[in-house]
């Protein structure tokens, strides 16, 4: 070194990174290694959860639609190509292109959570929780599940029991031919037809100190599906029927260790997504050009990752 | 920003990512097939899941290949890819056991607290919430 110094030139010293890739990028690719152990430990623990137990419910069951986890697929593997041509048309300094086909993935990526926001309403709606005490789901039709509908039948027949009672008292008072009387009997007679339609077709069931479980499955199952009497009428199910008889608990088995797996599977997805869509926000207004391959290649990293993880999500959880 | 420099940025013939992505709405359709009527294997769900999870790797692997670009990168894929598949085939090895442990209440099945015993569903339970064939649309699968 003395020597060079002597002939008066500079020592050039040239830097060579460890690995020829920006510092960015590798963060990236470690921080996806963390991602993949993440899923991995969620979806190895719903295998084992999911092949380990005795009953695991239909889809049908639990208001999974297949199609429409098949469609999503669909909406991710898009994406995931609109991010791939934005990538290129940043790396042919065309903005114009790069921010039409990021735009393009951000409305896709919107249209998944969607679609997965529709497919949580459909579950909340008919009592599917992961959580208690909103969960209606019980696992055996046993004294138990009984007991939940008697006290849910409780809560639905006092105010009809009160109200029948205010109507009687008020009927005394009054004298027969007047509007006023004719309102209130055609009221209670309403009343008492809500009451009937409890009896009939659910305390008659629950109320029974001697009843089987076959029955309390059959009750069950008239309030989830569509079913026949016995003089072979068609019915809908007892909520839609008799719009009084909603939040009726059910009896779906392996329904709550279902609900559970399914929402924090699709939840923590979902949550990266949304992540995703934050970061696509972030970089739409900028100018997408050369300069900026680097982050537009860190976020089509991020993206593809999300895309498969849904791609082992999807047969796990709708097709097994 | 010198570093990207070493990097390869030249664009690629992009019909290269419209032959994959046409491959992965192919293998997505594969996949769906096995909820359809045609499906020969109802009976054998494994056959399905044995051929689901191919199905699987195939679409995981050709997005990481292409999209992800890892096809055309150096060899540091490797020290990053290699683990990362290594961990994850201990981590099937090391729960395989426990995949075997039925929580089921009866000869073969574990020895659960009487909690578990009381509350498990129970199969002959299950069958008796569905109905015989003629009031569903469809065969029961499983």
């Amino acid at each position: 070194m003395a020597q060079a110094e002597a002939h008066g030139h500079h020592i050039h010293l040239q830097y060579q990174p460890a690995l020829p890739l920006p510092n960015g990028k590798l963060f990236l690719w470690l921080f996806l290694s963390t991602e993949i152990m993440f899923f991995a430990a969620l979806i190895g623990v719903y295998v084992v959860l999911r092949f380990g137990t005795p009953v695991w419910p239909r889809p049908h069951d639990v208001h999974l639609s297949e199609p429409i986890g098949a469609f999503n697929t669909f909406v991710l593997i898009c994406s995931s190509l609109c991010i791939v041509l934005s990538l290129e048309g940043a790396k042919r300094d065309n903005p114009a292109a790069a921010k039409f086909w990021l735009l393009l993935t951000f409305a896709l990526g919107a249209v998944f959570l969607g679609v997965k926001a529709y497919e949580y309403q459909a579950k909340f709606s008919h009592g599917i929780y992961p959580w208690q005490p909103h969960s209606l789901i019980y696992e055996r039709p046993d004294v138990y599940y009984a007991s939940a509908v008697r006290k849910r039948m409780v809560e639905i027949t006092t105010p009809l029991v009160q109200r029948r009672g205010q109507i009687e008292e008020q009927l005394k008072k009054l004298e027969p031919g007047s509007a006023q009387r004719t309102q209130l009997e055609a009221e209670l007679q309403q009343v008492m037809q809500q009451l009937a339609i409890c009896e009939q077709h659910v305390l008659s069931v629950v109320n029974d100190t001697d009843v089987k479980p076959e029955q309390l499955a059959q009750l069950s199952y008239r309030i989830m599906h569509p079913w026949t009497d016995q003089q072979g009428k068609q019915h809908p199910p007892l909520g839609e029927e008799f719009p009084i008889l909603h939040g009726l608990p059910m009896v779906i088995p392996g329904g709550n260790l279902w609900a559970s797996t399914y929402f924090t599977l699709t939840g923590f997805h979902a949550a990266h997504v949304l992540v995703g869509l934050i970061a696509f926000a972030f970089f739409l207004p900028k100018r997408l050009g050369l300069d900026r391959t680097v982050h537009l290649e860190a976020l089509g990293l991020y993206w593809h990752f999300v895309d498969i993880v849904w791609i082992f999500l999807f047969p796990l959880l709708y097709l097994f | 920003m010198t570093e990207h420099d070493t990097q390869h940025h030249e664009p690629h013939d992009t019909r290269v990512y419209w032959y994959v992505f046409f491959a992965l709405f192919v293998l997505t359709g594969a996949s769906f097939f096995t909820y359809s009527d045609y499906w020969p294997f109802h009976d054998t769900p494994a056959v399905g899941w044995a051929f689901m999870m191919a199905v699987s790797v195939t679409k995981a692997t050709l997005v990481m290949l292409f999209f992800m670009h890892l096809k055309y990168e150096a060899n540091w894929k490797y020290v990053l890819t290699i683990p990362a598949s290594v961990m994850a085939v201990f981590l099937i090895v090391a729960l395989v056991p426990d995949v075997m442990w039925r929580y089921d209440p009866g000869p073969g099945g574990s020895t659960p607290s009487l909690e578990r015993v009381r509350h498990a569903p129970r199969p002959q339970e299950a069958q008796w919430l569905h109905p015989p064939a003629p009031h569903e649309g469809r065969p029961a699968h499983h």
